[in-house]
């Protein structure tokens, strides 16, 4: 039972991943101008020209270079850069790492303070923790996050210096370097993202709190932290999860946005980059990076919420 | 949720397309453009409190060049040219802002465009203007120790010849002078034997294309740069971090500053909050708007410095199409409008009036002639050709700021003689391979600071492909090769003028003004100095 509800998500999720692909090449097909003359200019002469389009393998019909563009893809071939001339994944190898620094600083911190602040709230519903975490959250939620960045650049790194504007390195940043420039992107990323997740778990708790089997708990005697962390807790992380992974999700969109207002060398940069330089395999390297990272985020969710419901992990008491 | 990632993608064009004039100029071009965000910028204006009236020109660095200590370093802040950035002078790709501090060209140029010995100390062509022979400065050393001989002068122009290479400045040069052309009969004189005959050809030689590479460095040179300059290359990452420091044995006496760092950062709010933090000292080759110069002018460490007449800007008028084939529909579209009204309600006044003339007034060529705005004459023809009762479009796109208000103070002004413009927006990043040169009419800019030759022939000329209104004149063809075929400066003059008049009286491009870059800087530099192409590197410092 188990085994068949996780097979039938990662096929779903496969699925998704292969019809993203698809429509992002049709998208980029659907670019204007013809891809050879876009980056070779208006100089460029015609048998530049040709040679290129044979390069990029113009020439052949687009279902075709996109069969070949997925038989390489699935053994982890996805072309050549155009710029850099390099394979795409040693080209977006330190971006890659870079953005991966980022969101693991943003889910950590980001996940566990929203965790943490919406247990709280729902917890004293209605009294000034709850008021106050629920009133700021809001804010959050409604200022997108180029807005939240530049205050934060204004306040913290133009008025009080505590932190660096920008990041003043290239891809080839050292780790260390990143970590003394990446607090006020990782807190831009995180305000707009823990608002979503603090509300839910907010809500969620306020439900649990109010049920039957938590009442039962008190009744017994059991104490508040074990009534909360044992039995409304994991409960209340259900619907929540959902939440998370959409907004994990979401940071793909989010890193471009905020990377680029910090000249943070990620991924978003990178894919800023590319648009500008019409690198075409590195743009639909990216596309599909992301819709990757977003159904991987909601099929974990998806087996996070199975393993948390006793329903779903139990095999023939299901329904 | 806020998924506004679409909202603050900069609309840029490839930096390929008009590279011909200049690499980096395109991409100075997108990083000029981007501009900054308004929303942004009105933030950090209202926190930081009104810094009072445009304070560019009162506090501008370049008027008061300071007491300077010898020594410390200069932190940059500057747009990358590509991932694939090269210190390759010749490339179309070439990191700008390194060019000027590593290496020397033969000739650089003076603020009135005439051209002023760097690597060559005099040179002089043939009666014919066919022949120019350079004699080179002796005891000159690259940052290898190697000398500088005139192989490496010859290697160079070469390079820039070689088709492989790729260069813009190529099809500027390659018209006249073919690889054979160039010889080197001793260690000090290069002569370049010319096709035909150019007696501007030496200011050919001052584009920022031109930077003189050691001799057999093309594979290796985008990588080492290493040249003749006031500086010699440190560490050079693409579109990353580098540095460069001062070259004591530099045959121009030695930099005022110890070491220059170089940051790449593309997004221009990133690059100015980059410099009130004060994580910079420099943003070079940003024009700020006039909410973030406020900002900056009003910051307590940084203030801004004014490019005089960075840009000019212009309205191609497709010569080729109607209405604008007939000369009298072109001349009433100029004359239909009020230059200064437009600069001021496009720019605030932070220019110049061009009077529909390319050339800058500061320009030893210049020509003070122009055509009086008269719109009830305008009114005339443009009711006869029936474009009163049409309208006519004009298109516009956010590829550059100014690009829309220059569009929208032009319809303004042009209401006066009845004329109805009406602003078609189109998509920022195909505006100049699908709007430029395609329709009709439309708005559109160039950096200043090409000698009169190259820009005369290259956006003005039948057959060239930047000539963006398909002007097509005979008279103004003669003109400039009869120039080019005057060796006396003086009678060359008197052409360049003939043409600029018959460019103001005949062509398709409505020029109505230059405008001002403002970059923004710390309080402490000194000596900031910069115009066209031209960056003063070496008595750039830092306050004693």
């Amino acid at each position: 039972m188990l085994a068949s509800v996780i097979a039938r998500r990662a096929a779903f999720a496969l699925l998704t991943i292969w019809l993203a692909s698809l429509l992002v090449f049709v998208a980029l097909q659907a670019l204007p101008g013809n891809l050879a003359t876009q980056l070779l200019g208006r100089d460029a002469t015609p048998e530049a020209v040709a040679q290129l389009e044979q390069q990029l393998h113009l020439d052949r019909p687009a279902w075709q270079r996109y069969l070949d563009w997925l038989g390489g893809a699935v053994t982890g071939d996805f072309g050549t850069s155009l710029v850099s001339q390099q394979p795409i994944l040693s080209a977006a190898g330190l971006a890659l790492r870079n953005t991966g620094l980022l969101a693991l600083v943003v889910v950590v911190v980001g996940v566990t303070l929203s965790l943490v602040l919406g247990v709280v709230a729902g917890l004293t519903r209605d009294r000034w923790p709850d008021l106050g975490i629920s009133g700021v959250s809001l804010i959050g939620m409604s200022v997108p996050e180029f807005t939240v960045s530049t205050v934060l650049v204004l306040v913290f790194a133009i008025r009080l210096q505590w932190f660096p504007a920008v990041v003043t390195d290239g891809s080839d940043a050292t780790v260390g370097t990143l970590l003394e420039a990446i607090w006020l992107p990782a807190a831009s990323l995180v305000v707009v993202m823990a608002a979503y997740i603090v509300r839910m778990m907010r809500t969620s708790m306020i439900d649990v709190m109010a049920s039957d089997y938590v009442s039962m708990a008190r009744i017994r005697g059991l104490t508040s932290v074990r009534v909360v962390l044992r039995h409304a807790l994991p409960n209340a992380l259900l619907p929540t999860l959902n939440v998370i992974a959409i907004n994990v999700a979401w940071l793909v969109g989010g890193v471009v946005v905020v990377e680029s207002i910090f000249n943070y060398p990620g991924i978003g940069t990178l894919m800023l980059q590319s648009v500008r330089n019409r690198d075409v395999p590195m743009l639909q390297f990216i596309a599909v990076l992301g819709a990757l990272t977003f159904v991987v985020c909601n099929l974990l969710a998806d087996l996070a919420a199975i393993s948390l419901n006793p329903r779903l992990r139990t095999p023939g008491r299901a329904g | 949720m806020n998924h506004t990632a679409e909202a603050r993608l900069p609309a840029q064009a490839p930096e390929f397309q008009r590279s011909a004039l200049g690499g980096p100029l395109l991409s100075r071009r997108s990083a000029l453009a981007a501009g900054i965000s308004t929303l942004g910028a009105s933030w950090l204006l209202s926190a930081c409190g009104t810094g009072g009236a445009a304070s560019g020109q009162q506090s501008n660095p370049v008027a008061v060049p300071g007491e300077v200590r010898q020594g410390g370093t200069l932190r940059m802040a500057r747009p990358p040219a590509s991932d694939a950035e090269s210190l390759d002078p010749a490339s179309s790709l070439s990191a700008y802002e390194y060019l000027g501090a590593l290496y020397s060209r033969l000739v650089k140029q003076a603020e009135d465009g005439t051209v002023l010995p760097d690597l060559a100390t005099s040179w002089t062509g043939s009666a014919d203007s066919m022949t120019w022979t350079f004699k080179l400065r002796e005891g000159v050393t690259f940052h290898d120790g190697k000398s500088f001989t005139s192989a490496d002068a010859a290697y160079t122009v070469r390079h820039i010849l070689d088709p492989a290479t790729k260069s813009p400045q190529a099809g500027v040069l390659a018209p006249f002078l073919k690889a054979s052309g160039i010889t080197t009969p001793d260690k000090q004189t290069v002569v370049m034997k010319l096709a035909s005959p150019n007696a501007e050809f030496v200011s050919l030689l001052m584009s920022y294309n031109c930077y003189v590479i050691p001799d057999g460095s093309a594979s290796t040179i985008a990588k080492t740069g290493i040249g003749t300059g006031p500086f010699s290359l440190v560490s050079f990452t693409p579109a990353g971090k580098g540095s460069v420091k001062a070259n004591p044995s530099y045959f121009g006496g030695r930099p005022k500053l110890d070491t220059i760092e170089l940051t790449a950062i593309a997004d221009v709010q990133a690059r100015v909050n980059a410099l009130l933090a004060g994580q910079v000292d420099l943003v070079a080759q940003t024009n700020l708007d006039l909410a973030a110069s406020k900002t900056v002018a009003a910051s307590s460490t940084a203030t801004t410095a004014t490019v005089k007449n960075a840009q000019w800007y212009v309205l191609p008028m497709l010569t080729t199409a109607a209405p604008f084939d007939d000369a009298e529909v072109r001349a009433a579209f100029k004359v239909a409008y009020e230059p200064q009204a437009v600069l001021d309600l496009a720019i605030n006044g932070r220019g110049t009036v061009a009077n529909n003339n390319p050339v800058t007034p500061k320009d030893a060529n210049y020509l003070d002639y122009k055509l009086t705005p008269d719109p009830e004459k305008a009114r005339a023809v443009l009711q006869k050709a029936g474009i009163l009762a049409a309208g006519q479009e004009l298109f516009t796109s956010s590829y550059d700021p100014v690009l829309t208000p220059m569009s929208l103070a032009y319809q303004s002004s042009a209401k006066a003689a009845g004329l109805d413009i009406k602003i078609k927006t189109a998509s920022a990043d195909s505006y100049y391979t699908d709007v430029w040169i395609k329709k009709p009419f439309c708005a559109s800019y160039w950096y200043t600071g090409r000698p009169i030759d190259q820009l005369l022939n290259q956006v003005f000329r039948a057959g060239s492909s930047y000539n963006e209104t398909g002007w097509s004149n005979p008279q103004f063809a003669s003109i400039l090769d009869a120039a080019r075929k005057t060796a006396d400066a003086a009678k060359r003059r008197q052409h360049y003028q003939d043409a600029q008049k018959l460019l103001v009286d005949d062509s398709g491009s409505i020029v109505p003004f230059f405008a001002d870059r403002t970059i923004g800087l710390s309080k402490e530099v000194r000596n900031y100095a910069e115009f066209g192409f031209e960056f003063d590197y070496l008595n750039i410092g830092l306050k004693a």
